[in-house]
């Protein structure tokens, strides 16, 4: 790791005037560390300054009821998420995909802010020895290379996948981020908040260099609502997702009357298949239905050299969560 | 430089560190504390498993800076007036270990899990312990190690 | 003393020696022998250390001034470096020396003098190309990033088939092939084929697996006038002794090689590497203690690996199962370098598990533009196993017979390589019948399936060496207080040894094991054992130790009849008292007996003989598993494994089971989702690391079961003991792709049994597999 200063500070302004100061974006903004600074040992992150917010008395932390829904501070751990008694009951979808996510004593170091602006694990972005085009290169390697973890759809000029098990969750839940900057505050859907990287900016989020995520607001759910988070994975545990479904389904007397489905590990951002969940609607509920709607879901999925078996494990997933989500059992 | 003062294993410690100093290389290189192990270096394998502010965190991703002010618990902290923790003996006697690289992560790792829940069953055993990663033993001895502290304190 | 010849296998060849060692006269543990330490659950003596943090390491060592190194490593497949310029580095605070190919000794060669120390040209990704000690190891890898090189890449060559084109780059001038093909023939194999009436012709592939033992590679070297010590992580400090002193050019008795403890080999540090002499050079450059530590990066990409492997193989049979010919063609794939050790004989297992009367297999090393490759746990036979038993699996559902079945109708009960009996004949069939037994393989009623999981169940058998031999020592002190100090020159490379060995001799001294210390891993305090390689610690250590304990036990009665003026064969010792036969009331305690003596003192000396030269003695092992397959999402889980494996007598039940577990479970790892990833294009590494490179965690294990065979094969030695360190990961994968194919019917010929080739298989098949039922084992017993 590169040496860089550690920095403290005591105003929101403060740190956003800070990150914002330098033109070649080397103060990065330090929270649980599990992302960040496995990206500093490789340096393919190389700040020269280092804040660390959880020292930052006004960015927010915890779990509070709102009059609609629920909002959690950016500084949150993912131990709280998968653990808070009033969270699991209200979004066990949340709940479910914390737990499945990293390993105990990483979820009690990650911030949810952390895990949703965590960079991807593509195996070229992590390599020293690659400049790959998210890091500033010309040319995405996978894309001819070991690409049996990348992306079915979204893909090019990056084709990573978004690593997080919370944002898609988070996503189908239609949550809203609150953001902070040098000139206030903005809300944004995290349907916005994620964005494919472009060329002039090779990022998975809409959020600037002098912004911090304060806050994660969650609206609602009719009651009824039924919802899973299954993720296939490499072995049984602690690895990033191959292929996640976060599913959820409202029914009324075997109709569907509110569907979202969001993928993750198939897309540089977690991928919310809207046509799939508008053809839900109104759909009754049975395995030809979900057989239909896997294979919607999936139909503009473009598979690279190595990965169409993901195509076929999406589909499942699909299938199974809805399956689950409807049974009457 | 910067200075850090926290409390190791019930001593109070200060001293200045590079704020790029893992807290993991603080504790072997700085204070001397070699029993927690570095495997992975990359938050993987939980060999640097230790206790911080009462959570098992790994000690490599970590920097010593965003320690400062926190109360640790090492591998070299778990016995009290030479008896070994419960989970240490359990350790022993079960043969939940065989290198003993992973160990002091793994007892680390398994004291938090007993302490959170003590009638805790072989399946959460399991899941907590899926930090940890173990290339000897095949982890039975290690869940059979976890249980008997359990069965211990839960009945 | 006579004088004996005594063979010594190295490298798969037999030499003659001469030595002189006392083994004669000895007792035996026959199988009617009542113990009171052997054969019993014992906890492990360094047990204490382990669980509170103070066991040391090599890394743990700390010494006044110490420094650490790190090595800058080739960032390309396969260059030449033109220009090499360390100045900045030398000049950054903190740094005391470097060493790269500009200024290192260029008579010191590696890897078969197909590579210096430090060479201009690098052959793969992680080769070493300059290595740095400062004060931190943060002031080191600052230093690295100064060191300016100028490389000339130049064509590398990744995958086998490339690498054997007539137009391919070449790894080495003389080509890509490592040697002229191994060729084994007995019989005629190819009338053996034309006999037969079911062929099965197959190619499998197996991938490079890497050791990923959580203590990476490293040593602490530092220097007192002349003489180096190092702290190495080793499985041999001997061999890592003699190499160092030849490399550095120092007398042996110059240089002291320590290992008190060691986070796993697995093979990969049953030689030294690069890193020991660089850390030598580095402390003698510097003046100071340093210690070089491989990051977990290195340890994946230049620490050794095991070999890939390409294998086709040629089954024939008659209509009742009968084999009438086995034929192997074997690619492989050894990486940039062979490293010497353990040679990846893939061949082995084809020539001896079955009997076959035509038999011909041909092995062919391959280099490539990647990290080389090492010993890893049973080397050559994990590999020939998964190909092999699959194959026999193949066989018999073409025959429509039970895998048992056909397996029992081939049992082989002499060594055919060398037509000499195997010492212990039954044996493989012992295991057949315990493990299928436990795991209730003949009643085995699959379970109707739950939505898309299906069940079934695999087996597999293995045959290994692990007969330890010479040479080994040991020394039996007796203090004056009636306790026991065992020195001996191995190492326990976390598998148990000190205890295993501890056991022993307390056994033969009828003393509590709490009397016994056991000090090894220090080539200046013990007398030499060889290398903990082979499965061979228990069968070749212990000998040597039980020799020594039955010399100072003599030596001890001799004392006691005085002192009790008795005959000494009218003595026995039992819990630490001497006692006369039949004369209760007649007895010492050993302390007092030792403690007449005091100061002088009962020193017991020995050595391993040599093993019964008329017999092959071997180990053998049969797993049973249950898989459950999910056909929808290609997701495979291994439910239960029950093992069964012949390691002559057993000395620690415990450590027995925990070697089986452990083994099984890196066969689970090797089975579903170990294998390293090399983009073909660029020669990248893309999982030198434990995230990628994904090593089974609590998770993925099945529930394991180890039912005890304890055969003691005295033609191995005389405690009967054979090894147990390697053997229970063979079957594991083969069983395991055997249990699949059980489940849904997809043959899966290339390990691991990835997702993305279940469910591409699946996709080919699925037709097949909604018409028909999966086949049934039982159908075949008919």
């Amino acid at each position: 790791m590169r040496p860089f200063d550690y920095v403290r500070t005591t105003t929101l302004d403060e740190t956003c005037q800070l990150l914002g100061q330098d033109g070649d974006s080397s103060v990065r903004a330090l929270a649980g560390g599990t992302d960040l600074l496995t990206l500093m040992k490789k340096e393919i992150s190389v700040p020269t300054q280092l804040i660390d917010l959880k020292r930052l008395p006004d960015l927010p932390s915890g779990i509070t009821s709102t009059a609609q829904g629920m909002t959690i501070g950016t500084l949150t751990t993912m131990t709280e998420i998968e653990t808070n008694v009033q969270l699991q009951e209200k979004y066990p979808l949340l709940a479910e995909a914390a737990a499945v996510a990293a390993t105990p004593q990483l979820r009690n170091m990650a911030t949810i802010g952390g895990n949703l602006l965590q960079r991807p694990r593509c195996w070229y972005y992590r390599n020293q020895l690659v400049n790959c085009w998210l890091k500033g290169g010309d040319e995405c390697q996978a894309q001819d290379g070991e690409n049996q973890l990348h992306a079915l759809f979204g893909g090019g000029p990056c084709y990573a996948v978004h690593p997080s098990d919370l944002a898609p969750a988070l996503l189908a839940l239609e949550a809203t981020v609150q953001l902070r900057g040098p000139g206030g505050e903005r809300m944004v859907p995290l349907a916005e908040f994620y964005a494919l990287p472009e060329e002039k900016r090779r990022q998975e989020t809409q959020l600037e260099k002098d912004e911090l995520l304060l806050n994660i607001h969650l609206p609602g759910l009719p009651a009824g609502t039924r919802s899973t988070y299954l993720k296939a994975m490499d072995r049984k545990v602690w690895a990033f997702a191959l292929v996640g479904v976060a599913a959820i389904v409202r029914l009324e007397e075997q109709k569907i009357v509110d569907a979202r489905l969001v993928l993750s590990g198939v897309a540089p951002i977690p991928w919310r298949v809207t046509a799939a969940e508008q053809a839900l609607v109104g759909a009754t509920a049975n395995e030809a239905t979900f057989a239909e709607i896997a294979e919607f879901a999936l139909a503009d999925a473009q598979s690279l050299s190595h990965n169409a078996y993901k195509i076929t494990l999406a589909k499942s997933l699909v299938r199974r969560a809805l399956t689950m989500l409807t049974d009457e059992g | 430089m910067t200075q850090v003062s926290l409390t190791v294993n019930g001593s109070p410690v200060t001293r200045e560190v590079e704020p790029r100093l893992l807290l993991v290389d603080f504790l072997r290189d700085t204070l001397g504390l070699t029993g927690t192990n570095i495997a992975c270096d990359t938050s993987q394998c939980g060999a640097c498993t230790i206790h911080m502010d009462g959570m098992a965190v790994k000690s490599c991703t970590v920097l010593a800076v965003q320690a400062d002010g926190s109360t640790l618990t090492t591998i070299e902290g778990l016995a009290t007036n030479g008896v070994l923790n419960p989970m240490q003996q359990a350790f022993w006697d079960q043969h939940g270990l065989q290198c003993g690289f992973c160990t002091p992560g793994m007892i680390m790792a398994a004291t938090k899990l007993v302490e959170n829940n003590p009638h805790i069953t072989e399946a959460e055993i399991r899941h907590g312990l899926e930090g940890n990663m173990c290339r000897c033993t095949g982890y039975q001895n290690i869940v059979n190690a976890v249980a008997q502290v359990a069965a211990g304190k839960g009945g | 003393m006579p004088i004996q010849h005594i063979k010594v296998l190295r490298n798969g060849t037999d030499e003659e020696e001469l030595k002189v060692v006392e083994t004669t006269g000895l007792p035996t543990w026959d199988a009617d022998t009542k113990f009171t330490v052997v054969g019993r659950p014992q906890s492990r003596l360094e047990g204490l250390e382990k669980v509170t943090g103070r066991a040391r390491y090599s890394y743990d060592v700390r010494l006044s001034g110490q420094l650490y190194a790190a090595v800058l490593r080739s960032p390309y497949p396969h260059a030449r470096i033109r220009h090499i310029d360390t100045t900045k580095a030398e000049q950054l605070p903190g740094v005391h020396a470097i060493l790269s190919s500009a200024n290192a000794p260029d008579d010191i060669t590696w890897y078969e003098e197909k590579s210096k120390l430090f060479d201009k040209t690098l052959r793969f990704i992680g080769d070493e190309v300059a290595a740095v000690a400062a004060e931190s190891e943060e002031f080191a890898q600052d230093a690295l990033r100064l060191i300016e090189v100028a490389y000339e890449p130049l064509p590398f060559v990744i995958e086998v088939e490339a690498a054997l084109q007539p137009d391919a780059p070449r790894v080495h001038d003389k080509g890509n092939r490592v040697d002229e093909p191994t060729i084994y023939e007995r019989g005629n194999a190819a009338a053996g084929l034309r006999e037969a009436d079911v062929v099965i012709e197959q190619t499998y592939t197996t991938q490079t697996a890497v050791h990923n033992s959580l203590e990476p590679h490293g040593c602490t070297a530092f220097w007192e006038g002349d003489q180096l010590t190092l702290w190495e992580s080793t499985q041999g400090i001997f061999e890592t002794r003699e190499q160092v002193a030849e490399k550095l050019g120092l007398p042996e008795h110059h240089v002291r090689v320590v290992k008190e403890h060691m986070g796993g080999g697995f093979g990969s540090k049953q030689v030294p590497w690069k890193q020991t002499v660089i850390a030598a050079l580095l402390s003698k450059q510097s003046g100071h203690p340093v210690q070089l530590m491989l990051d977990r990066e290195a340890e994946n990409l230049a620490a050794g690996n095991r070999n890939a492997t390409v294998q086709r193989v040629r089954l024939g049979a008659k209509r009742d199962g009968t084999l009438t010919a086995i034929l192997a063609d074997i690619q492989v794939v050894v990486g940039a370098y062979m490293v010497g050790g353990e040679a990846s004989e893939v061949n082995g297992m084809y020539e001896r598990l079955y009997r076959c009367p035509n038999v011909r297999t041909e092995q062919i090393g391959v280099y490539i533009n990647a990290g080389p490759c090492v010993a890893f746990r049973a080397p050559g036979h994990v590999e020939a196993a998964f190909a092999l038993e699959a194959a026999m699996d193949e066989l018999a559902r073409a025959l429509q017979l039970d895998p048992l079945t056909l397996r029992n109708r081939n049992y082989s009960e002499i060594d055919q390589k060398k037509e000499k009996p195997l010492s212990m004949p039954n044996a493989l069939q012992v295991c057949y019948e315990r493990a299928t037994a436990a795991f209730g393989w003949q009643t085995y009623q699959r379970p109707a399936p739950t939505g898309p999981k299906r069940r079934g169940i695999g087996i597999a058998a293995h045959e290994w060496g692990g007969s330890g031999q010479p040479p080994a020592y040991a020394w039996i002190k007796l203090n004056g207080d009636g306790t026991v100090d065992v020195v001996t020159g191995t190492q326990d490379i976390g598998t148990g040894a000190r205890t295993g060995l501890a056991q022993v001799a307390a056994e033969v001294l009828g003393l509590p094991i709490e009397q016994i210390s056991v000090h090894l891993g220090d080539t200046a305090k013990g007398p030499y054992s060889p290398t903990s390689a082979g499965s061979s610690t228990q069968a070749s250590v212990g000998p040597a130790v039980f020799a020594a304990a039955v010399e100072a036990k003599r030596q001890l009665l001799e004392v006691a009849a005085k002192l009790l003026e008795e005959e000494p064969e009218r003595l026995e010792i039992r819990d630490g008292v001497v006692m006369v036969e039949g004369e209760p009331e007649n007895k010492l305690t050993v302390a007092e007996v030792t403690g007449r003596l005091a100061p002088h003192m009962i020193i017991g000396q020995g050595a391993r003989g040599p093993n019964a030269k008329d017999k092959t003695i071997r180990t053998f092992g049969a797993q049973c598993v249950e898989v459950e397959v999910d056909v929808e999402t290609g997701e495979i889980t291994v439910l239960r494994v029950v093992a069964a494996h012949d390691c002559g007598r057993i000395i620690n039940p415990t450590m027995v089971d925990s070697q089986v577990f452990g083994g099984i479970t890196q066969g689970v790892g090797f089975a579903l989702t170990e294998e390293r990833i090399v983009d073909e294009k660029r020669g990248l590494v893309l999982n030198a690391n434990l995230e990628e490179y994904k090593i089974p965690t609590v998770a993925d294990i099945p529930q394991m079961t180890n039912v005890p065979v304890n055969l003691p094969d005295l033609a191995a030695n005389p405690t009967g003991v054979k090894g147990i360190g390697e053997p229970p990961l063979v079957p594991t994968a083969p069983a395991i792709a055997n249990a699949v194919f059980d489940a849904i019917g997809v043959r899966l010929r290339h390990a691991p049994l990835s997702r993305r080739q279940l469910l591409a298989a699946l996709a080919t098949q699925a037709e097949s597999i909604d018409k028909s039922a999966p086949p049934h084992t039982q159908e075949g017993q008919s």
